[in-house]
C-alpha cells in the first residue's frame, strides 16, 4: 500500500474511538446560524441548541457536526463571528459530553485550530480543501478531517452550469488528492475521510450519479461520508420543498449504505440508525436486536 | 451580408434531456424556436451561430455537443458521450435543427474576456461580402437577479439588463458595444461578448425588433428576440 494509502483494515479513528470498517455512524447537524437551509434558527440560542444535543445523543447520534456558516449566500460571516458562533458551544458540549465525537463544520484553518483547543475531534470542511491550512491545523490538533469535492467553486456559491466528463472520475480526482495532501501535511491515515459532498458545485444529475456510483469511492478503502439531509437533489427528484424530503433522504440514506458508506451526516437522527441499522442487518454486518419469532 | 438576427437564451435546461419528467420553461423553448423559425425565413445561405466559449475559436460546423456532461442517467442517449462543443453552440446547433435547418452553418465560439473592439471587428468581418447570411445569437443576461438566483442577488444586475432590453428593443443592436465588460463579467452575464459581435455586424440603428421573451424564472435574465436589418 503506497504511503498516502487508507490504513491497515479500514479502520477509522475518531478522538479517542475507533471504529471498524462496518460500523455505520450517525453525524448529527446543529447549525449555530440563524439561517440555515433547514429549519433556519432552530438552534441558534445557545441553549436550545444544547437541548437539541442531549435530543440527538439520546437518538444515537455518534458524532456532533457544529457549523456555524451557512452554505447559501447571503450574510458574510467573517471568521470572528464563526468562532463566535461555535467555539464557546464546542467547549460547552465537550463539558457534558467528554467522550462525544464532536466535529467542527468550516473551511478556515482559522477557526479550526480555535475548535479543536475547544475540544473538535474532528474537521468537517465541505468546501474541497479551499483553505490549504486546515489540512496541517488538522494534522498539529491531532483532529480527523474530511476531504470533499466542491467542483473547485468558492465557499458560499451555488453552481452555475457546472460540467463534467465524468463527475465520479472528478470527485475521485479531488477527494484522493486532498487525502495525499491531508497525509503529507501528518494527518495520519485512520484519520482522514473523503466525501463527495452531493449537491456542492453538483446539479441534481451529478449528485444522483454520485450516489448511483458510491462503490467507486468506497471501493478506495478510505471512510465515504455522505451529507444527504434534505438536500435539492431530493427536492428535485420528489418535486418537493424542504421540510418533506425524509423519506426520499432515507432512501439515499439506504443505497450509500448498501454501497459501503460509513458516516451520514443527518438533520433526522433517530430514523437515520433505523435504517443504517435496518441496512446492516441485511448486508450481515449487525445481528438484530432480538429474535424469536418461530424460534421458540 | 447579414439578412437576419436572432437572439436566445443558452441555458443548459434548454435542452429537453436535462430538465426531467416536467416540461421546464414551455414558454422560453417555444419562444427560441419561434425566433429560429423567423431566423430561416430570411432564406440565408448560412446560419452563423454566436455564442460564448472558453477561447473565441471556429468550431467544425459538424461538432456535436453533449448534454450528459449536465447530467449523465437520464441525458444518456441524446447525444455521444465525448461530443465537445461548448453548451452555447451545442444548443443553438439544436434549434437549428429542430427547425428542420439543414444548410450550411459556421460556429463561432466567443471568449469570456474578447473585449468589445475585438468582438465588434469579428461581427464586421461576418457583416461583409455578399454571402446571405444570418447570425443566431446565443447569451444570457445576469445570473444576479435575485436571492436564489445561481450569483445570488447583485443590485446593478437589474439596470444592466434593462440596457441591454432597451437597445435591443429599439433596434439599436450597435449600442451593446457600449456594454462595460468588466461589469457583465461580474454580473455573470453570458452574453456580453456574442452580443458584441452582433453590435459589430449590425452597428446601425433602425433593426424592427420583436422581442419573444424577457424573463428570469430562475434569477438569470433571458432575452430571446428577432430582428429585421435596415436596408
Amino acid at each position: 500500500m503506497s504511503a498516502a494509502g487508507p490504513a491497515e483494515g479500514g479502520v477509522l479513528r475518531l478522538g479517542r474511538r475507533e471504529f471498524g470498517p462496518e460500523r455505520r455512524l450517525v453525524m448529527a447537524i446543529v447549525n449555530r446560524t440563524p439561517n440555515s437551509f433547514y429549519r433556519p434558527g432552530l438552534t441558534w440560542d445557545p441553549a436550545v441548541a444544547l437541548e437539541r444535543v442531549h435530543e440527538v445523543v439520546a437518538e444515537g447520534a455518534d458524532i456532533l457536526d457544529i457549523g456555524g456558516v451557512p452554505a447559501k449566500p447571503p450574510d458574510d460571516v467573517d471568521v470572528r463571528e464563526e468562532i463566535r458562533r461555535i467555539v464557546p458551544f464546542i467547549a460547552a458540549v465537550r463539558v457534558a459530553y467528554p467522550d462525544l465525537i464532536i466535529s467542527a463544520d468550516t473551511w478556515r484553518h482559522e477557526v479550526g485550530r480555535e475548535a479543536c483547543a475547544a475540544g473538535a475531534d474532528m474537521l468537517n470542511d465541505t468546501w474541497g480543501g479551499w483553505d490549504p491550512e486546515l489540512a496541517p491545523v488538522a494534522a498539529a490538533c491531532g483532529a480527523a478531517l474530511v476531504c470533499s469535492h466542491a467542483g473547485g467553486v468558492p465557499p458560499r456559491t451555488r453552481p452555475f452550469r457546472v460540467a463534467y466528463d465524468d463527475v465520479v472520475r472528478d470527485v475521485l480526482a479531488t477527494v484522493l488528492g486532498l487525502a495525499a495532501r491531508a497525509v503529507s501535511a501528518g494527518v495520519p491515515p485512520e484519520r482522514i475521510i473523503i466525501d463527495p459532498a452531493h449537491d456542492f458545485g453538483k446539479n441534481t444529475w451529478h449528485s444522483l450519479e454520485i450516489t448511483r456510483r458510491l462503490g467507486e469511492l468506497t471501493g478506495t478503502g478510505w471512510p465515504v461520508l455522505v451529507s444527504l439531509s434534505n438536500k435539492d437533489f431530493i427536492g428535485e427528484t420528489l418535486d418537493l420543498p424542504v421540510d418533506e424530503r425524509v423519506a426520499g433522504t432515507l432512501a439515499a440514506t439506504a443505497v450509500s449504505a448498501y454501497l459501503g458508506a460509513r458516516i451520514f451526516r443527518a438533520h433526522e437522527v433517530r430514523e437515520t440508525r433505523q435504517v443504517l441499522d435496518t441496512v446492516s442487518a441485511i448486508q450481515g454486518s449487525l445481528a438484530p436486536a432480538r429474535v424469536v419469532r418461530g424460534l421458540a | 451580408m447579414i439578412v437576419a438576427a436572432a437572439l436566445c437564451a443558452s441555458p443548459p435546461l434548454l435542452h429537453p434531456a436535462l430538465t426531467g419528467r416536467e416540461a421546464v420553461v414551455p414558454a422560453l423553448r417555444a419562444a427560441c424556436a419561434e425566433a429560429v423559425a423567423r431566423l430561416l425565413q430570411a432564406g440565408p445561405e448560412v446560419v452563423v451561430v454566436i455564442g460564448p466559449g472558453p477561447v473565441t475559436s471556429e468550431w467544425d460546423p459538424g461538432g456535436r455537443f453533449d448534454p450528459g456532461t449536465f447530467g449523465r442517467g437520464a441525458a444518456a442517449g441524446h447525444g455521444p458521450a465525448g461530443g465537445a462543443l461548448p453548451l452555447s453552440l451545442g444548443l443553438g446547433v439544436m434549434l437549428l435543427e429542430q427547425g428542420g435547418y439543414r444548410g450550411a452553418r459556421r460556429l463561432m465560439a466567443i471568449g469570456a474576456d474578447e473585449p468589445a473592439s475585438a468582438c465588434a471587428a469579428l461581427g464586421a468581418e461576418l457583416a461583409a461580402g455578399a454571402t446571405r447570411t444570418a447570425l443566431l445569437v446565443m447569451g444570457d443576461g445576469s445570473a444576479r437577479r435575485s436571492l436564489k438566483a445561481p450569483g445570488h442577488l447583485d443590485p446593478r444586475a437589474e439596470p444592466f439588463d434593462a440596457a441591454v432590453e432597451a437597445a435591443v428593443r429599439g433596434g439599436r443592436l450597435g449600442a451593446l458595444l457600449e456594454l462595460d465588460e468588466a461589469l457583465a463579467r461580474e454580473l455573470m452575464a453570458t452574453g456580453r461578448p456574442a452580443w458584441q459581435v452582433l453590435a459589430g455586424a449590425v452597428p446601425e440603428d433602425g433593426s424592427v425588433v420583436d422581442v419573444l421573451y424577457r424573463d428570469d424564472p430562475f434569477g438569470v435574465a433571458y432575452l430571446v428576440a428577432c430582428a429585421q436589418l435596415p436596408r
